[in-house]
């Protein structure tokens, strides 16, 4: 069987090129493919009677149990000849439908053909997931059929409706097959065999295997999508309403119907929508003019017909459902092939405009009169004969009230004699529409058809016939697959004849009613125009269509707007509801003491107030400001908290940061520009208050998860017999965890490097400008001066007071950096806070002086003194390796220096010397990049200003 | 140094073992980005690009083929041996599904190079801006390019991102995770500021992808704090014992601990609502680095989050479970509901990218060995498929600048059938249409959650296959744009690729059938492979 689905393939594939060299003869070859399927089907009947199914086992993805296996059932081989037979007449029938020179007729030929093979293979396997596949892909085929006339826009939205609807469905099915798949097995006949226990799993699973087939079967809601289709080319319409695409629907109910006709919302889903659909099509189909569209509307209504049985599980059920199917795809593919002889041959297909097409194309109208005199269910036609079965089923389960208790049958019986009745009614419109002659209306202009246009109408209709004459003759092949439903007696043989029967008389009351309905069309437009559209699928899909196209369009302009803060924020509200909530419900805190002395409340408000207060104000500076001060409070804290050396450092990194602002503020404008009482930011301050709290709790929850002893308790022993420091602080920097201040520092230096060279690109400040060489001319410098630098400044610029501070200071300041640096390993101090006070005398000079004097102060590059400090602190980390130590140990040498007396050396001081470095080297860096380089782009703007000036 | 340490960490300083063999992919890519910078340094300049682009692809090459011995060494490795507890400290996890992740992110980087490298013939401007620190429309500017300047530099940044990409699924550890997260994030802050068009656009994306990863990467750095302390440990081993055994007390830091972790790695796949970046930043960014981000990123960061889930933090399942499956169920819903409205390709391809992440955290949470086979079998899937899409994004051009706007490609299909045909095909994987990769993968990973996932799987799935449909609906449309509508009369043109591209996008192409028409072989592989060491 896989070798078939290989042939379609194959013809697939040579499709587009045959079609280049034979233009539309390329038709008749293509139709090879499923003719010899047919063949082989054929062929293989007597074993499918017998019981003796062939199958076959092609491993595909074992792991997930999608295995190409095939078996020829019943069901599958009825639709297998359906598929292929009307398939290859409707290939040869293309050969005239179309024209010689159509450009597209590569694509068409590939894609009919491939879609052929998909919906053989569909019916062929016995594997649930390799089911899906070709399930999707008939979707995504038809879909390429649909739109095959992509010009009309009409033609793109049938498509893509049809697209969306059943792969909807398909997708919804795909899910039922997981889960039985998962929790039974894949294998249909498996399944079937020994269906699972009804519980909660297996009933959903089922309902959506339903909407799946449900959706493909186009009935009520999905019912719209059908007749939409009918933009496709006629054979495609065909083919797609007779044999293919809208039987997978029917070919899965009827699969499942004789394991799971049980089930919970089995009946409701296939006999209740089912009948409805029998109605709503029939109802609509009164209504149309077009007759394609009016057969399109036929054939919803036929599918729930269809449907309804098939779902009923019963054996006559099935029995006459196979048989409705057969004889449907007979009658409805004859039907829309003489639709398109009479399209291409009088250029209408509205049947107001139609008349007298009948008696002019005597080889049309006579098959599709058969055709339709089956689909009205007259005797002795095929259509008849499977009605009455249907029927005959459907009295059944009225006088045994099985499967369907009794009020329910008797509506079910009411709705298929009434569906029939409509059926009769649109049957007469098309017949009296497309092929009457209307009096009032002149003769429609006939072109005569070619006689291979009409044969494979000719032949199917001459089949309904056939099918109809030899009905008992048909129901041995079908058998079969009626008596494996579990319900019911074993049918009688299908036969024209039962004698007197209460089906029969049914069918006669429907015929009836079809007929005076037709007669009394006039009433009935009237009636049903005042009658307003109860079940409008259509309009209920496009509204959710819009409806999804809304929201996102809604959802966007709110959520991405481009908006970083909201981004953010986003970010920050999961912040707040996931870790903070948890920490909030989950942690325990701590027993809380909220102050050792008054004093750090004291602080601790002042911080808190100068919190606030940057949210008020408006001017940078002051923010800046306020924000320094909450920093000033923290060293503060320090103090009180009796950490002198954390208190010193903390402060000396408030001072360089309130100057880095300052240097860095020049260049912006002084106030903020945001509204101080705009809504957002009241939101913003919300969430901002939310996460500190957050955060705070998340603290507050982990200090109060402590069960260990805190590694630093051993601190101050160790500290001083193995780092021999007594300032715990700095022997942790220089000592205990020396490698990360190592790491630390390196970075810190990547850190510098990278600001120096990020803020200014073009000119990375390495060029010196000492202020010897820049003194401005009106200066006398002949006079003693405070500071070099001060004879470049502007006058205005200039402050005495702070040139003779500066210069008094600086040294001290030095001095004091220095110290700090060598007392530190036992008092308050180190490397460190040392480098930061020296960068701070280097920034007073420049503050004092300009740029110039900076240069004076430090005459050599940042990254000098960087790079050195990082050699020294990495040399001093490896030296111990040369006395047989390991890296970062630390010696302490004591021995007596004549001016100064007993010294105490610890080498880790070398290390810190490093740290020294590096840090002034950085500050140099900062004070060259933001108070320099910003200068010079200043004056360069000034410069630029005075020269445009000097232009104008 | 002293004795003070954590009382589990050896004394005296003794060098790791180190199996060279297990980490040789590694060890490569990273030799090879190194290389680069020295290139870019030394290498004048007219011969730098050709000389960029061969040593990534080679490296890349050889650290796909390393994969094949290392698969041989699968352990632990490279940590520090503690004698009384006998475990592995800050080592690396050599196993099926790091060097399953290594693979991928290698192969899926080759392509990305390429793509990156095409100078169509070397007639035309490369994706990337001559000059990037200088100010977009600057002196500065307009002088680099008129003097024709390259940023060859993208080559090593891509393979130090690569290089950070194949240690985070790797690595064992909280920290070590962390500084795979930055080595790959880092240069791609970079790349994705680099475009040669719409600077400015280029250079916000570039700042917000910076500043909104930098808080995530805070905050996860937040969460090792936190799970250092529940744990006493950042080992992944110890985490999960410690959870096992750990008093309930202190449940209050596992759980803030576990969720800002996880901030930071979904964050890194685009899951909703850490999402806010992606269209912004794949719109930004040049298109070709888009591809590759969104590729690899995504395979590592799944990796990551596959390690956590499954080795660290599986003991403590049930406490997070919950949000995650909130964060799938959204990050479903807003990638396929937004991507209905958009209009520009680059933004329409990002929001999918975010609906595919919830299709794979959907397999994430279905707890079982097959669901880690399916994950990694999806990251596969989508990464090839995207990569491709991206390139070819990269040629429909207008006036020589890329035509993203939808409606721009308009009647594409009709005038280039083989470019918009491998495009549409790429979108129906993208939907997951049968015979693609896209329909093996999602079919995988919702399998995987019917089954094991219990009715929170099932749920997910059908909420997944639901947002699937969506989706069908958004990439129809624009299947139906280039073939069924007519072209603007100032219609776009397709150019030519170099042969690197066109091999991207074959390549690409055909992996999406491949693995469609015969996934089992990597199936196959993924389910070998998806045993995680401890």
């Amino acid at each position: 069987m896989a070798q078939l689905l290989l042939l379609h393939l194959l013809a697939a594939v040579v499709a587009p090129w045959l079609a280049k060299v034979l233009r539309r003869k390329a038709f008749p070859v293509l139709a090879v493919a499923p003719a010899v399927s047919f063949g082989w089907l054929v062929s293989v009947s007597s074993d499918v009677r017998a019981g003796n199914l062939p199958t076959q086992r092609i491993s595909w993805v074992p792991g997930l149990g999608i295995d190409l296996d095939f078996r020829l059932t019943t069901l599958s081989w009825v639709l297998a000849l359906l598929v292929t037979g009307v398939g290859a007449l409707v290939l040869l029938y293309c050969t005239w439908y179309f024209a010689e020179r159509d450009p597209t007729l590569w694509r068409f030929t590939s894609v009919f053909t491939a879609f052929a093979g998909a919906m053989l293979g569909l019916v062929l396997t016995d594997n649930l997931l390799v089911l899906y596949v070709f399930w999707e892909l008939t979707t995504v085929f038809s879909y390429l059929l649909i739109g095959h006339n992509p010009a009309s826009s009409t033609n793109r939205r049938a498509a893509m409706q049809a697209l969306i609807v059943t792969t909807f469905g398909g997708l919804a099915m795909l899910i039922g097959i997981i889960a039985v798949g998962v929790h039974h097995t894949y294998s249909i006949s498996e399944l079937l065999a020994d269906p699972p226990p009804l519980d909660a799993v297996t009933v959903t699973a089922l309902v959506l295997l339903l909407v799946g087939a449900l959706s493909k079967s186009a009935l009520v809601p999905f019912h719209f999508w059908l007749p939409g289709a009918m933009a496709a080319p006629t054979p495609v319409s065909a083919y797609l309403h007779a044999a293919a695409m809208v039987k997978a629907g029917i070919y899965l109910v009827a699969l499942l119907a004789p394991a799971f006709a049980g089930a919970p919302a089995w009946h409701a889903l296939t006999v209740g929508l089912g009948l409805l659909t029998m109605l709503v099509g029939g109802w609509r189909a009164l209504r149309q003019h077009d007759i394609k569209l009016l057969l399109a509307y036929g054939t919803v209504s036929q599918l729930g017909f269809i449907v309804a049985i098939a779902g009923l599980g019963t054996k006559t059920s099935a029995l006459s459902a196979l048989a409705l199917v057969i004889a449907h795809g007979l009658f409805k593919s004859t039907l829309f092939l003489t639709v398109g002889v009479v399209d291409k041959c009088t250029g209408t297909r509205d049947l107001r405009e139609l008349s007298g097409v009948g008696r002019r194309l005597l080889p049309v109208s006579v098959p599709a009169t058969l055709a339709a005199l089956s689909m009205a269910g007259i005797i002795p036609l095929a259509g008849f004969v499977s009605k009455e079965s249907a029927l005959e089923a459907l009295w059944q389960d009225v006088q045994t009230s099985t499967p369907l208790p009794g009020p329910w049958s008797w509506l079910a019986v009411t709705g298929v004699v009434a569906g029939s009745a409509l059926t009769v009614a649109y049957t007469a419109r098309f017949l009296w529409g497309a092929f009457a002659t209307k009096p009032g209306v002149d003769p429609t202009p006939v072109k005569a058809a070619h006689p291979g246009f009409v044969l494979s109408p000719l032949l199917l209709g001459v089949g309904c016939l056939l099918l109809g004459l030899l009905s008992p003759l048909e129901s041995p092949w079908l058998m079969p697959y009626a008596v494996s439903s579990p319900l019911g007696d074993t049918p009688p043989s299908l036969a024209l004849w039962h004698g007197l029967t209460v089906p029969l008389g049914l069918s006669l009351v429907s015929v009836a009613v079809g007929l005076l309905l037709f007669v009394r069309r006039d009433v009935v437009g009237r009636a049903q125009a005042r009658v307003p559209a109860l079940v409008d699928g259509e309009r209920g899909f496009s509204r959710t269509m819009r409806w999804v196209d809304r929201g996102a369009v809604e959802t966007t302009a709110v959520t991405q707007r481009g908006s970083l803060p909201i981004y953010l924020a986003a970010i920050l509200i999961v912040f707040v509801a996931l870790p903070g909530a948890a920490a909030l419900t989950r942690g325990t805190l701590p027993s809380i003491r909220l102050w050792d002395n008054v004093g750090q409340a004291v602080v601790g408000v002042f911080m808190v107030a100068a919190a606030v207060l940057v949210l008020v104000t408006r001017r940078r500076l002051t923010a800046v400001m306020l924000v320094g001060a909450t920093g000033y409070g923290v060293s503060l804290l320090f103090v009180l908290h009796g950490a002198p050396d954390l208190a010193i450092t903390q402060m000396l990194v408030e001072t360089v940061s309130l100057v880095v602002f300052v240097l860095a503020l020049r260049r912006l404008p002084t106030k903020f520009t945001r509204h101080p009482h705009s809504p957002s930011r009241t939101w913003r301050i919300a969430l901002g208050v939310a996460v500190g709290a957050s955060v705070g709790l998340i603290a507050l929850v982990a200090s109060g998860g402590r069960t260990a002893d805190p590694v630093s308790a051993e601190f101050p022993t160790e500290a001083y017999a193995f780092g021999h420091g007594k300032n715990i602080v700095n022997v942790t920097l220089v000592d205990i965890r020396a490698w990360d201040t190592l790491g630390e520092v390196s970075v810190l230096v990547a850190a510098a490097t990278g600001i120096a060279s990020l803020i200014f690109v073009r000119t990375r400040n390495t060029r010196l400008s000492r202020a010897t060489a820049k003194a401005l001319p009106s200066s006398n410098p002949a006079r003693g001066t405070w500071l070099h630098g001060g004879r470049t400044m502007r006058k205005e610029k200039r402050s005495v007071i702070f040139e003779v501070v500066t210069r008094l200071v600086f040294h001290v300041m030095l001095a004091a950096s220095l110290f700090l640096l060598f007392a530190g390993h036992n008092q308050p101090g180190g490397g460190f806070a040392g480098g930061l006070v020296a960068g701070l005398a280097l920034v007073v000079r420049y503050l004092a002086g300009g740029r110039y004097e900076l240069d004076e102060a430090a005459p050599f590059d940042a990254g000098l003194l960087v790079g050195l400090g990082l050699l020294v602190a990495v040399g001093s980390a490896l030296a111990p390796l040369a006395f047989g130590g390991t890296i970062l140990e630390t010696t302490a040498v004591d021995f007596t220096l004549p001016p100064c007396g007993e010294v105490h050396l610890v080498t880790s001081l070398f290390f810190d010397i490093g740290v020294y470095l590096i840090v002034v080297g950085m500050m140099l860096d900062i004070v060259r990049s933001l108070g320099t380089g910003i200068d010079r782009q200043i004056a360069d703007e000034e410069s630029e200003q005075e020269r445009e000036v000097a232009r104008t | 140094m002293t004795a003070v340490a954590p009382l589990a960490l050896p004394a005296a300083f003794q060098p790791s073992n180190v199996d060279y063999l297990a980490i040789l992919p590694l060890l490569i890519v990273f030799g090879a980005a190194l290389v680069g910078v020295l290139v870019e340094a030394f290498a004048p300049r007219e011969r730098r690009h050709v000389i960029q682009v061969g040593l990534a692809v080679v490296g890349l090459l050889g650290a796909a083929v390393a994969i094949i011995p290392a698969a041989g060494h699968q352990g632990v490795t490279m940590g520090l041996a503690d004698g009384s507890t006998n475990r592995q400290m800050f080592a690396l996890a050599v196993d099926g599904p790091a060097l399953f992740m290594q693979g991928t992110i290698v192969l899926m980087g080759v392509l990305g190079i390429l793509t990156m490298a095409e100078r169509f013939g070397g007639t035309g401007p490369d994706a990337f801006t001559p000059s990037g620190a200088s100010t977009p429309g600057s002196a500065n500017e307009t002088a680099a390019a008129r003097a024709g300047a390259l940023t060859s530099e993208v080559f090593p940044l891509t393979m130090f991102a690569i290089f950070g990409m194949m240690l985070f699924p790797t690595t064992n550890d909280l920290i070590g995770m962390f500084v795979a997260l930055e080595v790959l994030s880092l240069p791609l802050y970079i790349l994705s500021g680099l475009a040669r068009r719409r600077r400015l656009l280029s250079q916000e994306a570039s700042l917000k992808y910076f500043l909104l990863g930098a808080f995530s990467s805070a905050f996860f750095l937040f969460g090792t704090a936190l799970l250092y302390g529940y744990a006493g440990s950042v080992y992944f081993g110890d985490l999960s014992r410690a959870i096992a055994s750990g008093p309930l007390a202190m449940n209050g830091l596992l759980l803030p601990g576990a969720f800002l972790v996880f901030v930071g790695l979904l964050f890194k796949v685009g899951a909703v609502p850490f999402h806010a970046w992606t269209p912004d930043v794949y719109q930004g960014a040049p298109t070709p680095v888009t591809g590759f981000m969104a590729a690899c990123t995504k395979a590592a960061a799944f990796g990551a989050i596959l390690r956590l889930a499954y080795v660290g933090l599986d003991t403590g399942r049930w406490e997070w479970t919950n949000a995650l499956v909130l964060v799938a169920l959204l990050t479903m819903v807003v990638g396929a509901v937004l991507s209905v409205t958009q209009t520009d390709m680059k933004r329409l391809l990002a929001y999918s990218s975010i609906a595919h992440a919830g299709f794979i955290l959907v397999g994430v949470l279905a707890f079982d060995r097959k669901a880690i086979g399916a994950v990694l079998f999806y990251l596969v899937a989508y990464g090839f498929a995207t990569i491709a899409a991206f390139a070819i994004v990269s040629l429909v051009r207008q006036n020589g600048a890329e035509a993203t706007h939808l409606s721009q490609w308009a009647g594409l299909g009709k005038r280039y059938p083989v470019v918009a045909g491998a495009f549409a095909f790429l979108m129906l994987a993208f939907a997951g249409i049968p015979l693609t990769s896209g329909f093996v993968s999602k079919f995988a990973v919702f399998s995987a959650a019917v089954g094991t996932g219990g009715a929170t799987g099932t749920v997910l799935a059908v909420v997944g296959v639901v947002c699937s449909a969506i989706t069908v609906f958004v990439y129809a449309r624009v299947i139906v744009l280039m073939f069924f509508s007519d072209a603007p009369d100032d219609a776009v043109e397709v150019v030519t690729p170099s042969v690197s591209t066109t091999f991207s996008i074959a390549i690409g192409t055909l992996v999406t059938l491949a693995l469609g028409v015969l996934p089992s072989a990597l199936l196959d592989l993924a389910d070998r492979a998806s045993q995680f060491v401890r």
